[in-house]
């Protein structure tokens, strides 16, 4: 558990009074963009880095100035750190704990930690003569090989092909499932966290912005700045124009007037509503009060991706299924719309929507 | 007449083979991604292009010329690293002039290409900061805007995105084809990202080893992938063992290993012919009759759930179902899996197994 940390570097501050618990044998991913601080919260959770303000507990114990090699917390650097002169086998019994094991529980222990990860047969292998994914597999079973109560893992898919982070997303997560570790795993790929995590954590600029299951993250988000995150939303920008328990409507200076969820941002308050491209729907024109122009339509696979123009509102993005794809081409005049239990109204921030929903 | 051609090219490093038989024509203005795992030569391939790296045996021409012996600076090509690659001593407008200034063009496209491209990407109003203030997408879309403005017709881009935030590139892909579109440019862009790959070419080229797999557009390699391993690379897919029970004009029924049978598109199979039949998770869905499963886990992927199912065969199925209709049933469950007839296709079964035909390292 995280209290209020701050951690300034110069005129950084990396960790801006950050709070986070992270429940026994939970899979907790921290999520946020480059520069957000999700590395130093880590460091700070596995006391290679200091807080200037705040406290780290374990269970019940102060372990702020706790040093790191006693708080049984091991972090997973990016990448990996295997000892390139020692064996796949070296390289996992190398962990402290370990050592001071038995002989014979340490043959039988060396065994199982390999087929947990499919590297038996390469138990005398080199780091070099492994590919990446093995070489992951490897740093993975060594850090656990120490019987962590906490597993910290950074960016632990990033130097890995595409194709194949998928597989090892779902491989990861059952392998720290079955050992019944508790994980704090940084991303910056929220698909990723979507995935995996039972509880994102979403990071920006040193504090964390909101924290729940990944369908409350996707569902419910907080801001503007994660509804765009965890999945990507289109945005209306406009004025309250009525609010009652079934929902709310908005008018832009055009006068096009959409609905939404209920809301607590009062009527004759600029508001911006976003809505989840995955719950953006092409309407017929008639239909529709936003009407638009198909700009672009690119083929995703299991979806394709329209990007639609609409007069003097701006683009609208969404996802049909790529066996509707030929309903539709570039240049059709065509309407958007949502279900208005899809789309939540937020308050206009204070920096400008553009600012709000910045990545990078 | 094809911008690009490779002629029967391989490269060899000491024993390595990186490139072997490499044979691509890549036409004006199209937009062509080199796709594959690490390793696979992709980036030899591209090297080859630009005259960093010299064949070990075949040709490569550009616009109908042979490029033996053309050294990097003569060949005309924009190039784009993984690794941003800019000036850190000078701005951004003067990182973008580097390019036109070595070309020498007069005094007074000099001042206004390197802006017309900034302006391009949407960074005018960033000219006089220096990299280091800005963020790496950005950095990343000046690194274009330099390549761009060196007024070449062909543009390399090797891995361009993958420094980036997943979030940031997803943004980035739309950008990199819309420009190089507007500007109706050749573009050969070598990545590892299926998704990405898929989002921004008009043709996807699949490596393999050293060696071209297959290539076709996005759709062709998603719908109708003639390779198992492209199946498999280029979006998920199931893949279940079986037997060819009848094989037909209309379609071919497959026996699958707890004897019940399930239907593909025509193959040409005959009966008894030892196969793999490939369905994608979007295809597969909950019925009432079908392959008997339990489901073994649920997950929340956004705008749907991703359900894993065992089969009675012993296959591991996944599906999608949408989300409001997640309570549907609940994990372990016994369920019905089945599909419509075009969505699966089938394959010889590898002689070498399964896992070995779609191993991605």
């Amino acid at each position: 558990m995280l209290k209020g940390i701050t951690k300034r570097y110069s005129d950084v501050t990396a960790a801006d009074g950050l709070d986070l618990t992270v429940n026994d044998q939970e899979y907790l991913c921290l999520l946020g963009p480059t520069g957000a601080g999700k590395t130093t919260a880590l460091r700070v959770i596995a006391g290679l880095t200091a807080p200037d303000e705040g406290t780290v507990h374990f269970d019940q114990r102060d372990v702020t100035s706790v040093e790191p090699e006693h708080r049984n917390a091991v972090l997973l650097s990016q990448t990996y750190s295997l000892f390139p002169t020692m064996t796949v086998a070296e390289n996992i019994m190398f962990g402290p704990d370990i050592r001071n094991v038995p002989d014979r529980d340490k043959e039988q222990m060396l065994v199982s930690l390999l087929d947990l990860v499919r590297l038996t047969g390469r138990a005398g292998s080199y780091p070099r003569e492994l590919s990446g994914g093995m070489q992951q597999r490897c740093a993975l079973v060594r850090a656990i090989a120490t019987s962590p109560d906490v597993l910290l893992l950074d960016e632990p898919l990033r130097a890995l092909d595409a194709r194949l982070r998928i597989d090892l997303r779902r491989e990861l997560k059952s392998l720290a499932k079955t050992l019944g570790l508790t994980v704090v795993h940084v991303t910056h790929d929220q698909d990723e966290a979507l995935v995996m995590a039972d509880r994102i954590a979403i990071i920006r600029d040193g504090r964390i912005v909101q924290v729940g299951t990944p369908s409350q993250v996707f569902n419910e988000p907080a801001s503007p700045f994660v509804a765009n995150f965890v999945g990507q939303s289109n945005f209306f920008t406009g004025t309250v124009v009525s609010s009652g328990p079934d929902g709310s409507e908005v008018e832009d200076d055009a006068g096009h007037r959409m609905k939404s969820r209920p809301t607590d941002v009062p009527v004759g308050e600029k508001a911006v509503l976003a809505v989840k491209v995955g719950h953006t729907r092409l309407l017929k024109l008639e239909a529709a009060k936003l009407q638009g122009r198909i700009e672009r339509m690119l083929f995703e696979g299991r979806v394709v991706h329209v990007d639609v123009d609409v007069d003097g509102v701006g683009r609208f993005s969404a996802k049909i299924p790529a066996s509707h794809g030929g309903r539709y081409q570039v240049g059709d005049e065509i309407g958007v719309g949502w279900n208005r239990n899809k789309a939540k109204l937020f308050p206009y921030p204070e920096g400008g929507l553009e600012n709000e929903l910045r990545v990078d | 007449m094809p911008l690009v051609e490779m002629k029967g090219v391989s490269k060899r490093f000491g024993k390595v083979v990186a490139s072997s038989g490499i044979d691509l024509r890549i036409e004006d203005g199209e937009y062509v991604t080199i796709l594959g795992p690490s390793g696979c030569g992709k980036t030899t391939l591209i090297r080859m292009i630009a005259g960093i790296l010299e064949p070990s045996e075949g040709k490569v021409l550009i616009g109908g010329r042979d490029m033996d012996g053309v050294p990097i600076e003569e060949r005309d090509i924009g190039y784009v690293f993984q690794n941003i690659a800019l000036f850190p001593h000078l701005n951004m407008l003067e990182n973008v002039s580097y390019g036109p200034i070595v070309k020498d063009v007069s005094e007074e496209e000099r001042v206004s290409v390197p802006r017309q491209y900034l302006e391009l990407v949407n960074l005018l109003d960033r000219m006089s900061m220096f990299p280091s203030a800005l963020s790496g997408g950005e950095q990343q879309k000046v690194a274009l805007a330099r390549a761009l403005a060196s007024g070449a017709r062909l543009l390399l881009l090797d891995e361009p995105l993958s420094a980036l935030d997943a979030r940031v590139r997803m943004d980035l892909r739309y950008e990199l084809r819309r420009i190089t579109k507007d500007l109706g440019l050749t573009v050969l862009h070598v990545t590892h990202d299926q998704e990405e790959a898929m989002t921004v070419s008009d043709r996807i080229v699949l490596m393999r080893n050293g060696r071209i797999m297959e290539s076709g557009s996005p759709e062709q390699m998603y719908r109708a992938p003639k390779e198992l391993f492209t199946a498999n690379f280029i979006g998920e897919t199931n893949l279940l063992d079986g037997v060819v029970a009848v094989s037909g004009d209309d379609r071919t029924l497959v026996e699958v290993r707890d004897g019940s049978v399930v239907e593909a598109q025509p193959s040409g199979f005959e009966p008894g012919d030892a196969v793999v039949l490939s369905v994608r998770p979007e295809r597969v869905h909950a019925l009432n009759e079908g392959l008997k499963a339990v489901v073994r886990s649920m997950s929340f992927m956004g705008t749907y759930i991703r359900v894993t199912a065992e089969a009675d065969s012993e296959d591991i199925l996944e599906f999608d179902i949408p989300v409001p209709r997640g309570g549907d049933f609940n994990v372990g469950d016994n369920i019905h899996l089945g599909w419509s007839m075009g969505s699966a296709l089938v394959y010889q079964r590898p002689p070498g197994g399964i896992a070995e035909a779609v191993k991605l390292e």
